[in-house]
């Protein structure tokens, strides 16, 4: 058979092609499930390392189930809010149906356009409210999860992860347990504009809203800090405005509500 | 098992390594030689990818196109990689473990030693002894990988899979952890080899 035939060429690569596609979405589609799953676990992880439920490397260690199991045991309630700041819906926190907004993409896009957006809250028996945050780093995207205290103004805590930062530079933002922990006792300072600065000597400023952006990550550091941005400005009229506290009734005590300008 | 079989299975490993020798795929050596447990991950992926993807490669070789061989060679390796990566990806233990290797095991596709495998052996030689070709290359590969991995580990953080070995004492060494000092390491696997095997040294 004469396999430099024109015809010939054309139709192997096209069978090759077709056949390799159809084997990888067959084997995709198996193999999802189980994915997502690995993918719950790891946004629960990272949510309650950013709580502080239990030290990060505790629940690196811990099996999927007992992640769930965690979760559920310390959540109080989830629901999601629109850019009014008025809740839009309820996320089960059952151990069987865990529900969390994972896809932060979609979100970041429809708060940048304005439009409907279902922004997740997840509050923690000990009072502690965390909120996801979305943005583009240097090479692909950049996410975390921030903790607030009862309060809503000062930060307990805060995990971020990324797709495919440099190793030794991006990549510190998740690697370096020293950068997330800077952001304990931060401040939000909701209204102002920017809430939050990730940036060059802001710590210098001795303003409790800033952390010093990362050396040699200046691309990372900056789509971080823009997601920070964007993300606080979407809850801003939830938490800044006393839509949370009138909502949670008894712990609406304007005692703890912070607002005073630096 | 005769000789010519043996010396495709031992060859890349020792005298041929693709590493140390050929200096093939040093790459992902320096990048995923951190820790140990990434380190052994990746050279079994390597070792599956190269394996598989000259299996396969040997299989089709009497119908490949000639001029279109080497597009033909990387859908079969980018297929490879893909269910290697979904596979680690699926797997409760071994997810934590790509993430930490992110783009390492999609870059096994752009790994020298896989597509140099298949079109220098592959493709004139039969299924079985191509198949052993390929993981013996892996495993030459991880070989290497795996004792830079042991140094870097070691020096770098004190400890072996995750486990503390040397005292808590230990300061660890910041530049072991790296990427230059893999390279000096892997100067001084190079330099032992050929040390040890003097048909390797040059006038």
């Amino acid at each position: 058979m004469n396999t430099n035939n024109n015809v010939y060429t054309v139709i192997y690569t096209a069978v090759i092609v077709v056949v390799v596609a159809a084997l990888l979405a067959f084997v995709s589609g198996k193999l999802g499930p189980a994915q997502d799953a690995n993918a719950k676990a790891e946004t629960l992880r990272q949510m309650m390392s950013a709580a502080g439920v239990k030290p990060t490397e505790e629940l690196y260690a811990a099996r999927n189930a007992e992640v769930l199991q965690l979760y559920a045991d310390n959540i109080r309630e989830a629901y999601t809010i629109g850019l009014d700041g008025q809740k839009n819906g309820e996320l089960s926190v059952s151990k069987d149906k865990i529900e969390l907004i994972s896809k932060l993409k979609p979100q970041h896009k429809a708060i940048l356009a304005g439009g409907d957006v279902t922004l997740p809250v997840y509050i923690f028996n000990s009072g502690i409210a965390v909120i996801p945050i979305y943005g583009a780093g240097l090479w692909g995207p950049v996410w975390g999860y921030i903790a607030f205290q009862p309060d809503c103004h000062t930060i307990a805590g805060a995990f971020f992860d990324h797709e495919s930062e440099t190793p030794g530079l991006g990549a510190k933002i998740k690697d370096e347990p020293w950068f997330r922990e800077k952001f304990s006792g931060k401040t939000v300072e909701w209204g102002d504009t920017p809430a939050f600065r990730l940036e060059k000597h802001a710590e210098a400023t001795g303003a409790t809203n800033a952390v010093d952006a990362i050396t040699g990550a200046t691309m990372t550091s900056k789509g971080l800090n823009e997601a920070l941005n964007v993300w606080f400005k979407a809850y801003e009229k939830h938490f800044g405005s006393g839509a949370f506290f009138s909502m949670l009734g008894e712990h609406a005590d304007s005692e703890t509500i912070n607002t005073e300008e630096e | 098992m005769d000789k010519k079989l043996k010396e495709t299975i031992l060859n890349p490993i020792l005298k041929g390594n693709p590493i140390t020798v050929l200096v093939l795929g040093i790459c992902s050596a320096l990048a995923v030689t951190v820790q140990l447990k990434g380190a052994l991950v990746m050279a079994l992926s390597v070792i599956a990818v190269t394996g598989l993807s000259s299996l396969v490669c040997s299989l089709l070789r009497n119908t490949i196109p000639n001029r279109v061989r080497i597009i033909v060679q990387l859908v079969v390796v980018a297929m490879m990689v893909i269910l290697v990566d979904q596979i680690l990806k699926a797997g409760e233990g071994t997810y934590a473990i790509d993430k930490q290797l992110s783009v390492y095991i999609g870059l096994i596709i752009t790994n020298c030693i896989v597509m140099g495998r298949i079109e220098a052996f592959a493709l004139g030689n039969k299924p079985i002894p191509s198949l052993l070709d390929g993981i013996a290359n892996g495993l030459g590969y991880g070989l290497i990988l795996v004792v830079v991995a042991f140094f870097r580990e070691l020096l770098g953080s004190g400890t072996l899979f995750g486990f503390q070995v040397l005292p808590s004492g230990y300061v660890p060494n910041n530049l072991v952890i790296l990427p230059p000092f893999a390279l000096i390491l892997l100067g001084c696997i190079i330099w032992v080899h050929r040390a040890i095997d003097k048909d390797l040294q040059e006038n």
